[in-house]
């Protein structure tokens, strides 16, 4: 036989068989088609259109929740009618509701987004998402017929299976495009967000860009800006893209902050046309402007991790852990306090805010032996003011016993440098005084590892950096 | 027979003590006062009505200080912190803030224009403009820039100080209810207008204690006068101690020649000698106390003891020879002059280095009446070199994370012009309804601008703050709670704050 009659044949074969096939299914396939094909009737080309399909389109949050609580109904009513058979006939119309109301959400979405001009892959993937939604349900339409004449008992609990996880996920693009990608995991515990990986804004996330800026904006902003929604051409997902700025141009401009358009739109009077956030999200708080134009006055930096003139709370340093109770030694304390020599001073009113050792009275005279006589108080002491006394580095042996120190001043003394080492076995020191000693910058480098030194002064040694005008070495680490 | 401590040959006359009396009748006798000591009080105006708290146990109600603050040092500070220590610079005569800090770019085209009376509203004005018959506008005569990671607007004027905006905590609306020198400047350091109150040194001295007993707690410098600047009195009432025992008053450091008078020995007195001599006034005075039983008596013999301590650590404080040469570099050639701000500045350096817990540094001539074109200039190169000094010695040297710096005048002056305005000169009249003051250092916040006033640097319009806010703050960073800290006085817990409620400027605390 020659080709072209098997290939005849085989047509012939295709035809015989397509007049066997249910006119149902052919219904199914020629609706499913056109719903398929609705997107070429608004092509989301990212251009505002017309007001009133804005209009209409707006009405498509409200009218989603319909074939929502038709879908989560039909399942429902399936398990109940295995005992009532009423509840069975439900179902069947509850599914043709379902589908229709599918469908009516589907174009008023797309008059939203096609009259909005609104682009981006999350808008794309939720209006993919509803189309592939509503073509399940009208083969859950055909497929029920033919389960309810018996022979594919299973084919339908599948297929509903998939609608459910459909419409899950088409519900959830949707919700990202109203109230923002991380809407549900914002407050999750950090314990179950270790598992969802973590986003990279920046390549610093410890700068003050990705901590207090980003927030901002990831909040505020990336609803319409960002991977979902590209309004205005302009993304504000990273900081590349918010550099970049939109069709209009820069939005920042560093050190600049009234020149830079983000600013002026987020702080135009709420009823102008141009305010953002728009569409009645919730607007920026003063206090999250004056973060952005702080940031942006000292030049809008990727990885500066501070910005002059801000302070957020968490970013002050941590309180330190309170001290033990020395309510019991307060008998010697206050004897100590009243004989000529050095004094253990309460740092306040509450005893687990710890004692200083105060040597200022007798600076000249006190010696690493004096010093080593107040070991036994060590566990409550915080600070020790050692400025311009005879301390060498026999003491700051001493003082590594100090375990919760967080202040030490050295200030003028003999102290060389040579057991600075010894320091680093203080888990709270975070000032350290080595102005007018004769450390060098060697002797420094043991304590580059202490978490918590944030304030060392070098001022007036050889390890002071010689080039800075202002010559205060401030390690923030 | 008691024996004279001077006098082994002398005794002391027989005194009831001594009669064969009962018991109640000699403790009635020692808790009278004698007739002499009765008239010495008297004639110091007391009045009656005080008198009545001279007899029997109410006279006795305060604690009697032992030794400064040393109970006070287990109840205070009510919470951990942040400054140890501060050093107040007082710019007596209230600046301009209009000129220096308070930057109103509107009011160059407004030139000579009226202010408006709205702006004014039913305010009454000082007895030297209130005649006037136009109020006109007098912009800054100089130009602003911005400065700093902030872009903190400051005048041309102020060099040093811009240099360092990024440290510093402007509040620009501090307003006060006087509006002339003495009741404001009263009310700035005492919390209250009229005299009798302690002020905020020796508040602190009271509640804190001293961190070095060889140094007084609260040390007052006074900056040498400038003929040519109009030159308002500051007296000790500004660092009296009220009705605080007098030993936490300010000790003044004079500006001229030695800075404690007669704190040397004489020629042919040694160290032994004066500690001798020392040693029995003091037994006399106990005796004094013992009879008399006024605290003040016990004020005395601690001023002695720190007098006699001071021979010591005050020639040592003020020999500036071991200063390391980055020190002049820093405060300039001025700080080798005593008496210079900026050799007060390079004092209060060294006496917060010492454990001194509060330095006020009084700069005088800021009462820009008139010509405010010639004398502004100088006052400002007086002045500016030595404050930056101060804040970046401190900041480098490892002290402002535990020291806190105040700027501040008594008030602000008025944007019009008092006498005649032209365009090379004017006068500012005194201003309470809005004023500009900076602070740095431990406790709060660099870099933060605090209030706003409006279009002519007049009223306050965002974030206003009371000279109580003010000094509650300051307490504050120095881990008192102001309204916990009270002295009980007349009848009423007294304090700083005054009894009108306070509240600490939280938008500038670090």
């Amino acid at each position: 036989m020659s080709a072209a009659a098997k290939v005849v044949d085989a047509a012939r074969d295709v035809l015989l068989r397509a007049r066997l096939i249910p006119r149902a299914w052919i219904g199914a396939l020629c609706g499913g088609l056109l719903i398929a094909t609705l997107p070429f009737f608004f092509p989301l080309d990212g251009k505002p259109h017309a007001d009133w399909l804005q209009f209409l389109g707006r009405f498509h949050p409200l009218l989603v929740h319909l074939p929502i609580g038709f879908i989560v109904l039909l399942p429902l009513l399936e398990f109940a009618g295995m005992k009532r058979q009423s509840m069975r006939e439900a179902a069947g119309f509850v599914l043709w509701v379902a589908f229709a109301s599918c469908v009516l959400a589907i174009v008023f979405g797309l008059l939203l987004a096609y009259g909005s001009g609104e682009i981006g892959s999350t808008v794309t993937t939720h209006m993919r998402g509803g189309i592939v939604l509503a073509i399940e349900l009208l083969l859950c339409a055909v497929v029920r017929r033919s389960w309810l004449a018996g022979p594919q008992p299973r084919s339908y609990f599948i297929l509903l299976t998939i609608v459910l996880v459909t419409l899950a996920w088409t519900a959830h693009h949707g919700g990202s495009l109203t109230h923002g990608s991380d809407y549900l995991t914002r407050y999750m515990p950090p314990t179950l967000k270790r598992f969802i990986a973590p986003s990279a804004v920046s390549s610093h996330p410890n700068s003050f860009f990705a901590r207090h800026v980003y927030t901002v904006l990831d909040t505020k902003c990336v609803a319409c800006h960002g991977t979902n929604k590209e309004q205005g051409g302009l993304r504000l997902d990273s900081y590349e893209s918010l550099m970049a700025g939109g069709k209009d141009g820069v939005v920042i401009a560093p050190r600049n902050p009234d020149g830079s358009l983000l600013l002026k739109k987020v702080t135009l009077p709420p009823n102008d046309p141009h305010f953002m956030p728009a569409e009645g999200r919730a607007p920026l708080t003063p206090d999250e402007i004056a973060r952005i134009r702080a940031w942006v006055l000292a030049g809008a930096s990727s990885d500066a991790t501070s910005v002059p003139g801000i302070f957020i709370a968490e970013d002050r340093e941590e309180a330190p852990p309170p001290v033990g109770d020395y309510s019991t030694l307060m008998g010697e304390i206050r004897q100590i306090q009243q004989s000529q020599g050095a004094k253990l001073v309460p740092v306040s009113a509450n005893p687990s805010d710890g004692l200083i050792l105060r040597t200022t009275d007798v600076a000249s005279s006190f010696d690493d032996a004096q010093l080593a006589k107040f070991q036994r108080f060590a566990p409550f002491v915080v600070e020790v003011e050692l400025g311009r006394t005879a301390v060498t580095d026999a003491s700051v042996e001493t003082l590594s016993q100090f375990k919760n120190l967080r202040a030490l001043h050295l200030e003028g003394t003999a102290v060389s440098g040579r057991t600075l080492a010894k320091l680093s076995s203080l888990p709270q020191l975070s000032y350290l005084n080595l102005s007018a000693t004769k450390v060098s910058s060697d002797a420094l480098a043991p304590l580059k590892n202490m978490p918590k030194l944030r304030h060392l002064y070098v001022f007036n040694t050889p390890a002071e950096p010689a080039s800075s005008g202002d010559s205060s070495l401030r390690s923030t680490q | 027979m008691k024996q004279h401590p001077l006098c082994s040959d002398c005794e002391d006359p027989i005194t009831p003590i001594d009669l064969p009396i009962p018991s109640g009748l000699k403790e009635e006798w020692s808790a009278c006062e004698s007739r002499r000591q009765f008239l010495g009080r008297a004639g110091k105006v007391l009045g009656w009505a005080s008198l009545a708290t001279l007899f029997g146990e109410a006279g006795f109600r305060h604690r009697v200080f032992a030794s400064a603050g040393d109970d006070n040092n287990l109840k205070l500070p009510h919470f951990a912190p942040r400054a140890k220590r501060a050093i107040y610079l007082f710019m007596s005569g209230a600046p301009p803030q209009v000129d220096l800090f308070d930057y109103k770019p509107n009011l160059a085209a407004q030139f000579n224009a009226d202010m408006p009376a709205s702006v004014r509203g039913n305010q009454q004005l000082t007895g030297m403009t209130a005649g006037q018959a136009r109020f006109p506008v007098a912009p800054a005569h100089w130009p602003f820039r911005q400065h700093g990671q902030t872009g903190t607007w400051i005048s041309d004027l102020l060099p040093h100080t811009a240099r360092m905006v990024d440290d510093l905590t402007f509040i620009k609306s501090l307003n006060t209810d006087a509006i002339n020198h003495e009741p404001a400047i009263m009310l700035m350091n005492t919390g209250n207008m009229n005299a009798g109150k302690p002020c905020l040194g020796a508040w602190l001295a009271y509640g804190l204690g001293s961190m070095n007993d060889n140094l007084p707690t609260f040390v007052v410098l006074q900056t040498r006068t400038n003929p040519k600047e109009n030159n308002q009195p500051v007296s000790s009432r500004l660092w009296s101690s009220g009705f605080l025992s007098s030993e936490f008053a300010g000790v003044g450091l004079r500006s001229v020649g030695d800075p404690v008078l007669y704190l040397q020995d004489p020629a042919g007195v040694d160290r032994e000698t004066r500690r001798k001599m020392l040693d029995a006034v003091e037994e006399i005075n106990r005796q004094t106390l013992a009879d008399v039983g006024d605290p003040e008596t016990n004020s005395r013999i601690a001023q002695y003891e720190m007098a006699f301590r001071m021979q010591s650590s005050v020639p040592e404080l003020t020999d500036l020879s071991k200063e390391p040469q980055s020190t002049w570099d820093l405060y300039g050639p001025d700080a080798k002059q005593p008496g210079t701000f900026a050799y007060n500045c390079l004092l209060a350096r060294r006496m917060a280095e010492r454990g001194v817990r509060f330095t006020q540094i009084y700069k005088r001539g800021w009462d820009v009446h008139d010509n405010v074109v010639g004398n502004l200039p100088i006052l400002c190169q007086e002045t500016d070199r030595g404050c930056h000094a101060l804040v970046t010695d401190l900041e480098r040297r490892g002290l402002l994370d535990d020291t806190l710096v105040i700027w501040a005048g008594e008030f602000g002056r008025t944007v019009y012009s008092q006498g005649g305005l032209s365009q090379d000169n004017y006068g500012r009249d005194h201003h309470p309804r809005c004023f500009t003051a900076w602070m740095a250092g431990a406790g709060v916040r660099p870099g933060v601008t605090h209030g706003e006033t409006d279009d002519y640097s007049y009223n306050v319009v965002k974030d206003p703050v009371h000279v109580r806010d003010f000094n509650a703050t300051i307490l504050h960073c120095l881990g008192i709670d102001h309204n916990k800290f009270t002295y009980e006085f007349q009848g009423l817990h007294q304090k700083l704050t005054s009894p009108v409620p306070a509240f600490v400027v939280q938008g500038i605390l670090a």
